[in-house]
């Protein structure tokens, strides 16, 4: 009997192994597969698998799979790195390279470059520069991205009867008229157009909220680190550099010449290059990488085709420019199990074959200085009408030396947070960069001195670590049996004792396995410090003061997750029993609205959040729609005078980008899923005898009455279920502010889970995260066993 | 008693006014979906996100299944083979073990329930962490084992729950009869209890069935190549390698929703029937 349940099991896992293996294995023994990834999206990767697979025709031997990762790529990446399934070559750009070359995740170039006599002379000085570290190359740059390109549309400047800019243009800190089309604020000016108070057209905008500051201050002469490739100090708070910044957000708040980020992504519901293409913004400044995009949009014949080119942006009047930059490259894992191969798809990739073909798509400038002087880069007679514009490409090349790279590391990119988040307030003019600076940066300081200084710890000893588990293991299993030493059993009882054990193997086994094991090296890990790439080490209750004393992040997510516990399951279970209510009233087509309401909570989560970003849109929302009316001028049951203190500039609200909405906009949606907790309250009150209610109904007894003193009671079980089991998921629950705000706006959706999630697998700090673990532990565990003591109300019948 | 008909008549109407208002609430984010998805671009820019599209178009369906790197169709793929592994998993798990705790005398069986019931209580997030560890280390991550394994040992602290109720709830008798007759536990199990236990384990399987298939975060840790991705996880794909092309989004939405809700529609009689049976209150 025994047996052949055992076969059973064994037959399902067989099972379950073939089907999960069931990727065909077809490779024959000569040729090598290599996967690389990049994150180019949808719109940029068809040059990529074109050189892959000329690649392929070069190395016939060689199967290239060519990857797109455009969500979380470098998280995705590391902890790839951590599992041991990295790919073999991958796309890295310079402020990532520190975290995977301490972990020896990547492979040094230099000996392969040797080996082949690669040319690296070639590239760009400062690029090779920025992709070294430690006096090793660790990437072969593949395009170098100065955020210099300001595209012009040169349709408004005809309208407006402005010469086309020539890149000789200055800046200061105030308009100039007197020096007409060589003062940038002066075009600006000219090219923003209101009507009626309403900016219907902004002069320009960068493509991004920090690009205008830091070109601002880098070309001032203002740093907001000591030390780009190594920074030890923030200097947020330097004079130029707060300068900078407020000069930055005058130009959105008190001239109106440049949008806001909010203004571009909720009034105009686009992206600053959306907002060109549509002519609502007649210059905007980005990477070249913008040129597929416009080509795509502005077709020649067709509706508001305009031409246009790109133009060197304006320098600081003493003649100064400088501009922050991308660049990037590809890069060997150190995973990889062929080396060489790796090379020769990364030399072809990053090197002259792969810049070139990019090069054709207007993309991204070649890193090999040659190329980016010279077609197809640069247009020549020959090349295609429609790869022509923008015309002015060896631009790109004059301001390649301009551009300033970094700051880069790791612990810099954990801690400038904390002193650029306050920087949304000065966006929206609620503060002046000098009063809010200042201790922002101190605290940014405060976390990077904090990250900085990591003392040396004694390694993790696993032989202690792994006794201490057996002991605690062991423990639970002499509180299981102790009581059983002096029972004496017969024969029968034996039997049936074994047989008994069969039955329930496989859940013991479960709870060994997969939770009582991982909760031991939960516990383990919480005094360690681990990336689970290098050896773990030793950091004791260190975990814990970080976690309490420390980290910035860690009362404010506990914070949001009790206020969300605290509104949501209670309003959930209240939503939830009055649908209950309704549906078990007999009326007509009670399956149908069952349906209709529980439809929701078997929807996919993904899609969910998808439909509610929609809903939540400020300009256009589904809500927004509801509250203001189509013309923007209802005030639905008085919520638009409510809401009117948190309003954007176009006088409705942006939910999930208000620091004070967007948790309510999530309290919001969970309501939608209280479907699910109907169904189970619906069972629970169709288990109430009828005749109690016709008995009390001949007593006289009124519908208040008869809730409050038969429904309740009888289905107070089932209610305190729902609670309970509300708030323990609840308090653990992140999916949809991972999928829909991702934490923030500043941080105002961080919750624990989110927090703790992050601390783990995006900065791999699983010794840390695993202390948040045991700390969420306990606090629901205060939760429960407080609910379990309040739980007089329940009534359990009979008992 | 004419007054008493006329109030009960009311009542009801007012129940269907307020039932037939909120369904509208709960339904309307589905509409506004499907009707995006069925615009064209330039239509979803111009018009409002209420109006059903002037011009129908399935164009966007089609751009989205025709996509070079994501394939919806090895999406449902994935996802079919690991929800039916596991609910097969699953049920296999639990009503073996919820046998033995319901049916069986054993050394320690109160106290390892009672662990059972904690495993019940315990954060499925602090094992969130050293779970994918040990997966990593035992090179399970990016396939389908980490999602599909554990299902087997036990089928989860609450099924097991449940279906203990359940055959708590079961005659005594049915099993002493067979005893006499000299049956063993076995027995009694699968030709007794199992064939009871059908309503039970459609709400069982219908429940593991509709959590793995959404399931989104155990796919997120432990899929990584896209060729092996569920549709929850899929559709994040898709939706972030397109960023605002709302037509677009909308029509991948509608595309992974349309299983799940056909598998609602033909499972749905066993939810609040099931719910009931196994006692759960």
């Amino acid at each position: 009997m025994a047996l052949k349940r055992f076969s059973i099991l064994r037959f399902a896992m067989a099972a379950t192994a073939v089907c999960a293996c069931c990727i065909p294995a077809q490779v024959s023994a000569q040729t090598i597969h290599l996967t690389i990834r990049c994150w180019d999206g949808d719109d940029n990767i068809p040059p990529i698998y074109s050189a892959a697979r000329s690649f392929e025709k070069e190395h016939p031997n060689i199967k290239v799979r060519v990857e797109s990762v455009t969500d979380s790529y470098q998280e995705k990446l590391l902890s790839e790195v951590a599992a041991g399934i990295a790919p073999d070559v991958v796309h890295m750009d310079p402020g990532n390279i520190e975290k995977y070359a301490i972990r020896k995740a990547l492979l040094p170039l230099n000996d392969f470059i040797a080996k082949s006599k690669y040319d690296i002379g070639a590239f760009y000085k400062n690029l090779i520069d920025a992709h070294t570290f430690h006096g090793l190359l660790y990437v072969l740059p593949r395009d170098i991205a100065p955020i210099s390109a300001i595209y012009y549309n040169k349709r408004l400047f005809d309208e407006a009867k402005l010469p086309y800019p020539d890149g000789k243009w200055t800046w200061d800190f105030h308009e100039r008229p007197e020096l007409r089309e060589h003062d940038f604020l002066w075009v600006i000016h000219q090219l923003s157009k209101e009507i009626n108070g309403r900016v219907v057209r902004w002069g320009y905008a960068p493509s991004w909220q920090d690009l205008l500051w830091q070109q601002f201050s880098l070309s001032t002469g203002g740093r907001w680190a000591d030390d780009y490739m190594h920074p030890m100090r923030m200097q947020y708070d330097d004079p130029k550099v707060m300068r900078a910044i407020q000069f930055a957000a005058d130009l959105t708040l008190k001239y109106h010449w440049v949008p806001s980020a909010t203004a571009i992504s909720t009034v105009m519901q686009s992206s600053a290059k959306q907002a060109f293409a549509e002519q609502k913004i007649a210059m905007f400044q980005s990477g070249i990488w913008e040129v597929p995009f416009l080509r795509k949009e502005l077709l020649k014949g067709k509706p508001g085709y305009f031409d246009w080119d790109i133009a060197m942006p304006p320098a600081y009047k003493d003649g100064t420019l400088h501009f922050p930059t991308g660049g990037s490259g590809y890069a060997i894992m150190s995973s990889t199990k062929h080396p060489w191969e790796a090379w020769l798809l990364t030399q072809w990739m990053g090197g002259v074959q792969g810049q070139y073909t990019l090069a054709a798509t207007g993309m991204a400038q070649p890193a090999i200085q040659k190329l980016s002087r010279s077609a197809p880069w640069i247009p020549g007679p020959n090349s295609p009408v429609e790869e022509r514009t923008p015309a002015n490409r060896l631009m790109m090349d004059t301001s390649a030396p301009m551009v300033v790279f970094g700051p880069f590391g790791t612990e810099w990119a954990e801690s400038s947070d904390f002193a650029t988040r306050v920087f949304s307030k000065i966006w929206d003019g609620s503060a002046q960069a000098v009063d809010v600076i200042p201790e922002a940066n101190k605290q940014g300081q405060q976390r990077l001195d904090y990250l900085r200084h990591e003392v040396k710890r004694p390694p993790f000893n696993w032989w202690i670590g792994g006794i201490v588990a057996l002991a605690l293991f062991s423990s639970l299993i002499v509180w299981v049996y102790w009581p059983e030493r002096t029972i004496v059993r017969s024969p029968k009882e034996r039997r049936e004792n074994r047989a008994a054990y069969l039955f329930v193997m496989p859940w013991i086994l479960g709870v060994v396995l997969f939770t009582a094991g991982p909760m031991l090296l939960s516990l383990l890990m919480s005094v360690a410090d681990w990336d689970i790439i290098q050896p773990a080490k030793w950091r004791g209750l260190e975990n814990f003061r970080e976690a309490f004393f420390v980290d910035p992040r860690f009362w404010p997510s506990l914070k949001v997750t009790l206020v969300y516990t605290v509104f949501a399951v209670p309003l959930g279970v209240a939503a939830s029993l009055a649908l209950a209510l309704l549906l078990n009233v007999k009326v007509r087509g009670i399956p149908v609205w069952r349906t209709c309401y529980y439809l929701p909570s078997v929807a996919s989560g993904v899609a969910a959040s998808m439909i509610w970003k929609r809903i939540f849109q400020p300009d256009g929302g589904l809500l927004n729609a509801l509250i203001y009316g189509p013309d923007g001028h209802r005030n639905f049951l008085g919520l638009a005078g409510l809401l009117h203190p948190l309003a954007e500039t176009n006088g409705q609200v942006n939910w999930l980008n208000n620091d004070h909405l967007a948790l309510p906009a999530l309290t919001i949606m969970s309501l939608w899923g209280a479907g699910g907790g109907m169904i189970i309250l619906l069972a629970g009150l169709q288990g109430v005898p009828q005749y109690y209610y016709e008995a009390a109904t001949l007593d006289g007894a009124s519908v208040w009455h008869r809730f409050k003193s038969i429904t309740v009671p009888l289905i107070s079980p089932t209610l305190f279920f729902c609670v309970l089991t509300g708030f323990i998921g609840t308090f653990q629950s992140f999916t949809q502010a991972l999928l829909m705000t991702d934490g923030g706006p500043n941080d105002a959706t961080m919750f624990f889970g989110l927090h703790m999630y992050k601390s783990g697998f995006q900065a791999l700090r699983m010794g840390y995260a695993s202390a948040l673990g045991w700390v969420l532990f306990f606090v629901v565990l205060a939760f429960t066993v407080l609910q379990l003591r309040m739980s007089k109300w329940v009534y359990y019948e009979g008992g | 008693m004419e007054r008493a008909t006329l109030y009960s008549k009311l009542s009801r109407l007012l129940v269907l006014v307020i039932l037939f208002g909120g369904a509208v609430s709960f339904i309307v984010p589905f509409y506004v979906t499907l009707a995006m998805s069925l615009k064209s671009q330039s239509e979803l820019a111009t018009t409002s996100m209420w109006s059903w599209p002037r011009e129908v178009t399935f164009q966007n369906y089609h751009t989205v299944l025709t996509n070079p790197m994501v394939s919806f169709a090895s999406f449902l793929k994935n996802t079919a083979i690991i929800t039916v592994i596991s609910t097969i998993g699953t049920l296999f798990g639990c009503t073996v073990v919820a046998y033995g705790f319901a049916r069986m005398s054993f050394a320690g069986r109160d106290r390892l329930f009672l662990v059972l019931l904690a495993t019940m209580m315990l954060p499925g997030l602090l094992t969130m962490i050293p779970s994918y560890v040990i997966y990593a280390k035992i090179h399970w991550v990016n396939s389908f084992l980490p999602l599909t394994v554990p299902a087997f040992f036990g089928g989860g602290a609450f099924n097991i729950f449940l279906l203990r109720q359940f055959y708590l709830g079961l005659p005594k008798e049915l099993d002493e009869a067979a005893f006499l007759d000299g049956a063993s536990h076995w027995t009694i199990f699968h030709r007794i209890i199992l064939p009871l236990s059908g309503p039970a384990l459609a709400t069982v399987g219908i429940f593991t069935f509709m959590g793995a298939w959404r399931d989104f975060m155990g796919p997120l840790l432990y899929l990584n190549d896209t060729e092996k991705q569920t549709l929850e996880l899929g559709l994040r794909t898709y939706q972030s390698l397109n960023g605002t092309k709302w037509h677009l989004i909308m029509a991948s939405t509608v595309l992974v929703s349309i299983p799940i809700i056909i598998l609602f529609f033909i499972g749905q009689r066993y939810f609040v029937k099931g719910i009931v049976m196994t006692g759960l209150k």
